[in-house]
């Protein structure tokens, strides 16, 4: 349970950081709020030569929401980000989520960035940032790369990036119709636990308000990586919402299919389909008759 | 190996020299003798290492050392003013101690609860406290004890 | 007499204080100069043949000062209980997390690098994680010298049960089966512990035992009992897992190597592998009741997971075998527990030692009677239930008992009576009752009382001294009260020192819901004591009887002149003056009126009292997910004269919280012989946001044994708690839980279950 040493630096820059970080290759560790790495260096399932602190970085904290690019910084925290006022408006399916993770102490140490760049397939900023087509701004000495959320995430704990690569920000597409979106998180207690199957449902509607222009169902803990149902999502785009409203009982079962959990001492995997295909028609009705209601 | 950091503490600054492997627990406890915040698990569930840094309430034994240079901390020794915060008092009170090996953090959790929200609901209060465990109370005298000390404050600033 | 003051009354805890303001320096907090910490390494197989360690690599690394194995110790087989603990794993390992080595380093990064520099060869051997298992011919073997891996068997049997069962006009036959539990107390085990140049060890450790654990300790390390002195630091609770423990001998044997103060602590995850969790059990009952719902007879059969090697899981069966016998009147009963060894972690006292798995039994066994005979399950109890002034079917003498009370209240509070009549769909309302003792003159054979002394000092200061321990709950708040209020002072004239066993009388400790009724008892005696020697010397300055000399509020008067009187501290002044600066010193114990049971028969009388109570849960269950969330809990407690009511309150609601989450989240999962949820991410304990309201109620019929008239709280509070919610699943699903804990999806199951067979 004690850390075995390393190198440590505070970057005073992001060039600094990534320079730093592509030097020790695998061997250094990017240090966001620290939640999940000095935990995994603590029980010795990762051991750096040296960990690069990104918190002089302030501008990578930023959260701007003022044009049709809703950008957060990679190490805007989950409190920050569930109590952001103008986020809450716009996008309250992520606020709802990082909500829920971890505890209050918790939430105000790890970062978005973080939470994303290490892969659990249960993470709880994945699955509605998966719905809100999420795309990462990343960075390293070569330049800056945009990934799609969506082809980031390479099995569980693992990613795309390269050693040197870091995630600086994450980009959301402002909805242009009317949108709401619901995120349901199985949990064995009532706060303070991993989800278990986390199922983030988000709907958008055409500029006349009647069909539903964009459909997207995110799900965590229910496969190796977070994942989208795009065979789900296509049965209810186009529809208004009294129709989809009808074939919500046909697409839970397609959203299960989707699906690859795992049986583990947290749940089973028949379990976690049966809570996903329940989690999905509750969020579905949710979100669909505030749509209706609109 | 050691590198410094320049901190403040219960409002008194600190320069220290640590070893970056170690937590701001670590530096708390080892090197500054705060003996409050307590290491009940190391692995960030259990609550009883919080202290408020920054104004927030964080898990200290989840905070590499070096991180903590130029913040400002407080730990539960840090509270009482002359005599003890009125949250220690609704605490002892209410009889929300029993072993109190958890105390020190919650009533650092409660603190940072109160200064965010001068009257928070029952349900705001557990959420809030949901991240400090505590085995001997069963909660109800604890969550009792941040009611009675939110209620005193109000009357006190209305007085 | 001065009519009571202080007790019965609700006092803060006298050091709350210090332990809000972070100034408690508890087991964990100690420094001493010089000192070295230790660290373990702990066995990564179930079963295995140790064929080498080679240590020579951790102690050639610059900060190590000693590495030890079964090689530095002496040798001797030690236990509680048994003969089967070594301070390290000697020619074999029996369970993950056995000690197999241990370093002390002059500090916990360096002790840590030492452990993975220890090489140990093993050869793994066939292992057995299940106590079914272990009983079948042909199982590995725990322990050699324990064929069959029986490690202890109990047998009681009064009245005539066959004909009782065959005669009943109902009869419950059910299997049950309590999991593993963890007690998670806050601050994790462990201590310090110095040796002076005598070879003499100083332990500080938080533990429930202080004179107690000394005995095996001296035992193991080959000293003399005066050789081992245990200080009692205050510690983050201990529910029963706190007493002996090998974490202690590390530290106590690392220090003889060093001659420096040497600390161990569990970290957290060794402290869930190796600690001493609660004795799962699998229980079969049969139980029997008449038309009228009078039980007639009961069986049951109890084989016991006694891990790898015997802490008190003996015992702890043989209470769940036949405590419960004493709630109802009972006349015909059989029992027999057996204890099997496993290749599992040792398990050990939880909150209930045993009484709690039984009383999910019975209470449980006795919902499904009430339901076929078509009564109400208050009634039925109210029915069977034990009174006052009565002796159970094992000899035990019922002094005060408030059963019938706790559950008229119960059913008041919670409105049991609209609800049972109402149904509500994934709504119900379960009930459950339990008793329980104060002290338990079958685990503490020699003598069970207990004993104090009170001094008081050239000033008048009042120091209580005392043998048990305060995990917690209050108990030294409760001496004080006690002595304040016999010796007629204000509470804070009173401080109650921290046992030290060179000074503290010798206790038994804080397990069987003793505390109260022994420890204080012992207080109260030595209260008196040093009441009459100085109201001899106030009757001497007052030209007065002694007799008739009274002190309330710290002012000595004779009766009937209270305008004439005298200052405590000025006669303490006197009376040390006048005894050349000896204070007053009074000394007392309790002797209960216990009898040990008969060894065949099991007759006998194990406590001076027996505290009960009754609670009711109210539960609503989701039917997506099956998930149980508990609504609103009331619990009824006669605890005698309640001494301090806010703290018995706590007590109750503690319980109750350790009782749900038992219920609902909390199980140690072995798999493969290894726990595989040692952590608070996956060993599930209620948070705040979990607990309902639990409301608790005070019974408080007078206890002639109890100090005051008190009894016990500390186990009660948590034995019916399961029962209570699992009866009320029922009542909101039909579904009978028989396992421990409930598992949502098991639930919802088995609700599908029960749909399909309404349906079809």
């Amino acid at each position: 349970m004690r850390i075995k040493p390393f190198e440590y630096h505070a970057a005073s820059d992001l060039r600094e950081a990534v320079q730093m970080l592509s030097e020790e290759g695998a061997d250094a560790r990017a240090l966001a709020g620290g939640t999940d790495l000095v935990l995994a260096m603590k029980h010795k399932a990762v051991l750096p030569k040296k960990v690069v602190s990104l918190h002089r970085i302030t501008e990578m904290a930023a959260i701007n929401t003022e044009g049709d690019e809703i950008k957060i910084g990679a190490l805007a925290t989950h409190s920050e980000l569930a109590a952001h006022l103008e986020l809450q408006k716009v996008v309250p399916i992520l606020c709802q989520a990082v909500s829920l993770i971890g505890s209050w102490q918790i939430r105000n140490s790890a970062t978005i960035g973080g939470n994303l760049a290490h892969a659990s397939p249960a993470a709880d900023s994945a699955a509605p940032l998966l719905a809100l087509d999420a795309t990462l701004v990343t960075t390293s000495p070569s330049g800056d790369e945009n990934i799609p959320l969506a082809s980031f995430f390479s099995g569980p704990g693992a990613t795309i990036l390269h050693p040197g690569q870091i995630i600086k920000e994450i980009i959301i597409l402002r909805p242009q119709g009317r949108s709401s979106g619901r995120y349901l998180k199985l949990m064995r207690k009532r706060a303070v636990d991993l989800s278990q199957a986390g199922v983030a449902f988000q709907a958008e509607l055409d500029p006349a308000g009647e069909k539903l222009a964009k459909v997207a169902i995110g799900l965590g803990g229910m496969a190796p990586t977070p994942i989208r149902a795009p065979e789900a999502e296509g049965m209810l785009e186009g529809l208004s919402c009294a129709e989809a409203l009808k074939k919500i009982p046909s697409v839970a079962r397609a959203v299960v299919a989707a699906t690859s959990p795992i049986d583990d001492i947290r749940a089973s995997a028949a379990y976690r389909k049966l809570v996903a295909e329940a989690f999905f028609k509750q969020a579905a009705q949710e979100v669909l008759t505030s749509l209706t209601a609109g | 190996m050691k590198i410094p950091i320049e901190f403040v503490v219960n409002g008194e600054p600190q320069a220290l020299f640590v070893k970056p492997n170690h937590t701001l627990l670590d530096v708390l406890r080892d090197d500054l003798g705060l003996l409050g915040a307590k290491k009940g698990c190391g692995e960030g569930k259990c609550g009883t290492c919080t202290v408020i840094m920054d104004g927030k309430p964080v898990n200290s034994c989840l905070i590499l050392a070096p991180r903590a240079d130029g913040s400002d901390i407080i730990t539960v020794e840090g509270l009482a003013d002359g005599e003890p915060h009125p949250m220690q008092k609704a605490f002892v009170e209410q009889g929300a101690v029993q072993c109190g090996f958890c105390t020190p953090g919650m009533i650092m959790t409660a603190c940072a609860l109160l200064d965010e929200k001068s009257d928070p609901s029952e349900e705001e209060i557990r959420l809030a406290l949901s991240g400090n465990l505590c085995r001997c109370t069963g909660y109800a005298k604890i969550v009792e004890a941040v009611q009675v000390c939110a209620q005193r404050i109000q009357q006190d600033k209305g007085a | 007499m001065p009519k009571i003051q202080i007790v019965g009354r609700s006092y803060p805890q006298i050091d709350g204080m210090e332990k809000a303001t972070g100034r408690t320096r508890f087991a964990s907090d100690i420094k001493l100069a010089g000192m070295l910490h230790a660290r373990v390494l702990r066995s990564p197989y179930p079963h295995a043949r140790i064929l080498n360690i080679d240590t020579s690599r951790a102690k050639a690394l610059p900060g190590v000062k000693a590495v030890v194995t079964y090689a530095d110790t002496p040798g001797i087989k030690f236990g509680p209980r048994s003969d089967d603990w070594t301070i390290f794993a000697d020619d074999k390992v029996r369970f993950c997390g056995d000690e197999v080595a241990a370093v002390a380093a002059v500090d916990e990064d360096t002790a840590e690098e030492a452990l993975e520099l220890i090489r140990v060869e093993y050869e793994e051997l066939p292992f057995v994680e299940s106590p079914l298992e272990a009983l079948k011919p042909g199982a590995p073997l725990v322990h050699e010298d324990h064929p069959g891996n029986v490690a202890a068997e109990f047998k009681v049997e009064a009245g005539d049960v066959d004909r009782a069962l065959a005669n009943s006009h109902v009869v419950c036959e059910e299997s049950f089966y309590t999991n593993q539990t963890y007690q998670a107390y806050l601050e994790p085990m462990g201590a310090v512990a110095d040796v002076d140049l005598a070879g003499r060890i100083t332990l500080y450790a938080g533990n429930q035992i202080p004179s107690m654990i000394r005995v095996p300790y001296a035992k193991a390390l080959g000293l003399t009992l005066d050789q081992v002195r245990v200080v009692l630091p205050d510690y983050g609770g201990g529910f029963g897992a706190k007493m002996e423990t090998n974490t202690h001998l590390v530290a106590m044997l690392l220090a003889q190597k060093t001659g420096r103060p040497v600390r161990h602590f569990n970290t957290r995850h060794d402290d869930f592998i190796a600690g001493n969790p609660r004795v799962p059990m699998y229980i079969d009952i049969k139980l029997g009741a008449d038309k009228e719902g009078v039980i007639t007879g009961k069986e049951v059969k109890v084989i016991g997971d006694a891990g790898a090697r015997i802490v008190y899981s003996q015992i702890i069966v043989a209470t769940a075998c036949y405590r419960v016998d004493s709630l109802y009147r009972f006349k015909n009963v059989r029992a027999k527990g057996i204890t099997a060894y496993t290749n599992t972690v040792p398990t050990s006292c939880f909150r209930g030692f045993g009484n709690t798995q039984a009383t999910f039994v019975l209470e449980s066994a006795m919902d499904i009677l009430a339901h076929k005979l078509g009564m109400d399950p208050a009634e039925m109890r109210v029915k069977n239930s034990i009174g006052p002034d009565s002796v159970s079917v094992h000899g035990w003498k019922i002094n005060s008992c408030g059963l019938k009370e706790c559950v008229e209240e119960a059913t008041k509070m919670s409105g049991w009576a609209e609800k049972k009549a109402k149904k509500r769909p994934l709504k119900g309302i379960g009930l459950s009752c339990c008793n329980h003792v104060s002290g338990n003159r079958a685990f503490a054979r020699e003598f069970d009382g207990g004993a104090g002394i009170v001094r008081i000092g050239r000033d008048g200061r009042i120091s209580v001294y005392h043998g048990e321990s305060d995990m917690g709950q209050g108990q030294k708040t409760v001496y004080a009260q006690i002595a304040a209020e016999t010796l007629g002072v204000p509470l804070d004239w009173v401080s109650v020192m921290q046992v030290d066993t060179d000074i503290s009388p010798w206790g038994f400790g804080s397990f069987a819901t003793r505390g109260t009724l022994m420890g204080g008892n012992g207080v109260l005696a030595a209260s008196k004591d040093a009441f009459i020697k100085l109201a001899q010397v106030a009757a001497d300055m007052m030209e007065s009887n002694v007799d008739d000399v009274v002190c309330e509020g710290g002012r000595f008067y004779v009766k009937g002149s209270p305008d004439k009187s005298l200052d405590f501290k000025e006669v303490a002044l006197n009376a040390t003056d006048s005894n050349h600066g000896s204070p007053v010193m009074g000394t007392g114990f309790y002797d209960p009126p216990t009898v040990l049971p008969d060894p065949k028969t099991k007759q006998g009388n194990i406590s001076p009292a027996y505290p009960f109570g009754c609670q009711i849960a109210e539960v609503e269950v989701d039917p997506t997910t099956g998930k149980v969330t508990v609504t609103n809990f009331v619990a009824a407690h006669d605890v005698g004269r309640a001494i301090n009511p806010m703290a018995l309150e706590g007590q109750i609601q503690g319980g109750v919280a350790q009782g749900l989450g038992w219920t609902l989240m909390e199980n140690m999962v072995t798999n493969k012989g290894k726990v595989a949820n040692a952590n608070f991410l996956d060993y599930l304990i209620p948070t705040a946001l979990d607990m309902p309201p639990v409301e608790p109620k005070l019974i408080e019929p007078y206890e002639p044994n109890g100090p005051y008239g008190a009894k016990g709280i500390g186990e009660p509070a948590i034995n019916p708690t399961m029962s209570a919610i699992t009866n009320a699943i029922y009542d909101a699903t039909g579904v009978r839980i028989t396992e421990l804990p409930v598992s949502p999806e098991k639930l919802l199951a088995e609700m599908e279950k029960l749909k399909g067979s309404h349906e079809g």
